[in-house]
């Protein structure tokens, strides 16, 4: 065990840890404020902070356009969730599977899922048209969800992987010897004891594919764009309507940092638990 | 019930063999303990008993059934694993009725059964509660609950005690043979405490490198050891083994350790002078503090309450005499000693196999 860290040093890690949170949360702070700012005060120099600045006048133009912005936020929302499903579903098994059984060949499988986290997108961007444009893919949700999954999965299968593997054998020895079958143990006892890392693993998938703006850009066109899509088209060609897109980018993310704050404890708790459990 | 037999059973990993050519009976309601130190192979075995390590070769029969490629539950085995292995999110209700529910037995015959076990091993008031909440022998006794719900024809048992305090674990194994007593189920037990093992147990095997080294009775394991390998690791202290060589001179005939000659029968010393090199194994029980015998130093005394181990440096080396109750003898103490002729056992100083010698000598 260490000791307690001296005064300095609890100074010097909470002086640290303010630099952090200023760093990290300013621009979010930025976003909140120049979202209810006029255009003038925004684009003046300095920018005008007085009383009579403010305004949810952009929000309102916002909700004016909001066939845009809800049409986006819908896409967003199935093309996540679905993803995410689609994710858990397939990638726990998976992972499961490697983890537990001796398959052949598991190692390089594990090496190869890893390695496609190792290239930029922009690598892929111009093959994976091509193939989503042959399979009518182009502008679709379907086609999204495909192309998520594509680095989704590798993810979920990582994590996920890493946690079965701390998981006492013995359990699912005497679910065995209790009468289990494979899928069974499975069902009945990996799942229900990994609900901490799956749903961590489940928000960060969905994190991950809400936020995405590459490939939805390349691959959609109108009818299925996701809210970073919507969001960039405030600016326009001749002028960026700054206080909208900040006001549409507020609403974009407050859905997950709602959901990250309500469940950041089972968020903390699943990515730590399989670390610590022996 | 059952009859459990292992038939030149082996284990590989590969090209790293755990278990070579593993026989071993165990009669129907027998209570069998495999005793061996830690990494010699003897959970391995307990696993591919219960169908949960396949067998590299050989035949494992239940009842007389060749049961190699039968699930542990086809097997109708239980186990009690070292960890408890208690399914934490399931309650002690759940954990001990998950085998009924498994086999779409009714839920008020679930909870009878459940009602029952728990009634027997006193887990009545915590069968609400999550494994997390319990103590350790009160897991273990969930573990053990879990065992038994299923009515198995066999126990087995992984270490179920080393998780446990000392007191606890005395207490445990007096449940256990109790427990066996009244059921009456063939009985598996893996342990690396020989003095568990003794004590539990119908009979012993104890197992080294993989191989079962000795299979007897706690006592013919004890007393008869066949190697000094089985004789070192049972008992405690450790037996004492010396060496020297058998001399027949006009002085005396026995077994000499540098100048200290051991006198011993002389149909004994008959018997022995053929064989090669030699140790002589003497257990502490065996070696007397007397007024006459081998000049030795008092190097440090252990009482453990009804007896005290000294242990007596001399020209041989150092060795440890067990006296009744608590010792006055003090470090540094000049004494002397003998060791019981009818007790020694002499052991091939190349191959360590204990040399039998025929009875009555």
């Amino acid at each position: 065990m260490q000791g307690k860290p001296s005064k300095l040093g609890r100074l010097s890690i909470q002086l640290g840890l303010g630099i952090f949170g200023f760093w990290t949360l300013a621009p979010i702070a930025w976003l909140v404020v120049s979202s209810l700012m006029q255009q003038q005060a925004l684009t003046a120099t300095p920018p005008d902070f007085s009383p009579s600045a403010f305004t949810f006048q952009n929000y309102v133009e916002v909700m004016n356009s909001a066939a845009a912005l809800g049409r986006g936020l819908a896409n967003s929302l199935i093309v996540a969730v679905s993803t995410t499903a689609v994710a858990l579903a397939v990638g726990a098994p998976a992972a499961y599977a490697l983890a537990r059984f001796q398959l052949p060949g598991s190692g390089p499988i594990l090496l190869m899922i890893l390695a496609t986290q190792m290239f930029p997108g922009i690598v892929v961007a111009i093959p994976m048209f091509i193939v989503m444009s042959h399979l009518g893919l182009i502008d679709s949700r379907l086609g999204l969800v495909i192309v998520y999954l594509s680095f989704n999965l590798p993810i979920v299968i990582w994590i996920l992987h890493g946690f079965f593997l701390a998981i006492p054998v013995g359990l699912e020895r005497a679910a065995a010897v209790d009468g289990a079958t494979t899928l069974q143990i499975f069902r009945l006892i990996v799942l229900p004891i990994s609900w901490p890392p799956i749903f961590a693993t489940a928000i960060f998938a969905f994190i991950e594919s809400w936020n995405e703006f590459f490939f939805a850009l390349i691959l959609t066109r109108q009818n299925a764009q996701t809210v970073p899509l919507v969001i960039s088209q405030f600016a326009g060609q001749y002028q960026t309507v700054f206080g909208q897109m900040m006001a549409a980018a507020t609403m974009a993310v407050t859905p997950v940092v709602v959901i990250a704050i309500i469940f950041r404890q089972s968020i903390m708790k699943g990515f730590t638990e399989g670390m610590i459990k022996s | 019930m059952a009859k459990v037999e292992l038939a030149a059973v082996y284990k590989r990993f590969g090209t790293l063999e755990i278990c070579s050519n593993i026989n071993l009976v165990v009669a129907d309601k027998e209570f069998v303990t495999l005793l061996g130190s830690s990494g010699c192979g003897k959970t391995t075995i307990l696993n591919m008993i219960a169908g949960l390590e396949d067998v590299s070769a050989g035949e494992i029969r239940m009842e007389g059934r060749v049961v190699n490629n039968l699930t542990p539950f086809e097997r109708d085995v239980a186990m009690v694993f070292q960890n408890y292995a208690l399914y934490p999110h399931m309650t002690v209700a759940e954990n001990i009725g998950f085998t009924l529910r498994l086999r779409r037995i009714s839920r008020a015959e679930i909870e009878k059964r459940v009602g029952t076990i728990a009634g027997l091993l006193e887990l009545t008031p915590l069968l609400g509660r999550l494994p997390s909440q319990l103590s350790g022998g009160q897991q273990q006794r969930v573990a053990i609950g879990r065992a038994m719900v299923r009515e198995p024809k066999t126990f087995l048992f992984d270490e179920p005690f080393s998780n446990l305090d000392a007191a606890l674990r005395v207490r445990m194994r007096s449940e256990i043979k109790l427990l066996h007593q009244r059921l009456g189920v063939t009985s598996i037990f893996v342990t690396h405490d020989q003095e568990e093992a003794l004590s539990i147990s119908d009979r012993v095997a104890v197992v080294n490198e993989g191989r079962v080294e000795q299979v007897g009775t706690p006592e013919e394991i004890y007393v008869r050891p066949v190697s000094r390998y089985v004789a070192r690791f049972i008992g405690s202290p450790q037996i004492d083994l010396l060496d020297g060589a058998i001399v027949e001179e006009s002085g005396g005939t026995g077994f000499r350790v540098g100048h200290v000659l051991f006198a011993l029968p002389q149909p004994l010393v008959h018997a022995l002078r053929t064989q090669g090199a030699l140790e002589m194994g003497v257990r502490p029980e065996n070696v007397l503090i007397a007024d006459q015998g081998t000049a030795a130093n008092v190097r440090v005394v252990n009482p453990v309450g009804p007896a005290s181990f000294v242990t007596l440096a001399w020209e041989g080396g150092l060795i440890t005499a067990r006296v009744p109750g608590m010792s006055r003898l003090k470090a540094g103490e000049a004494v002397q000693f003998n060791v019981d002729p009818q007790h020694l056992m002499f052991f091939d100083k190349a191959s360590g196999r204990r040399i039998e010698v025929p009875a009555g000598l």
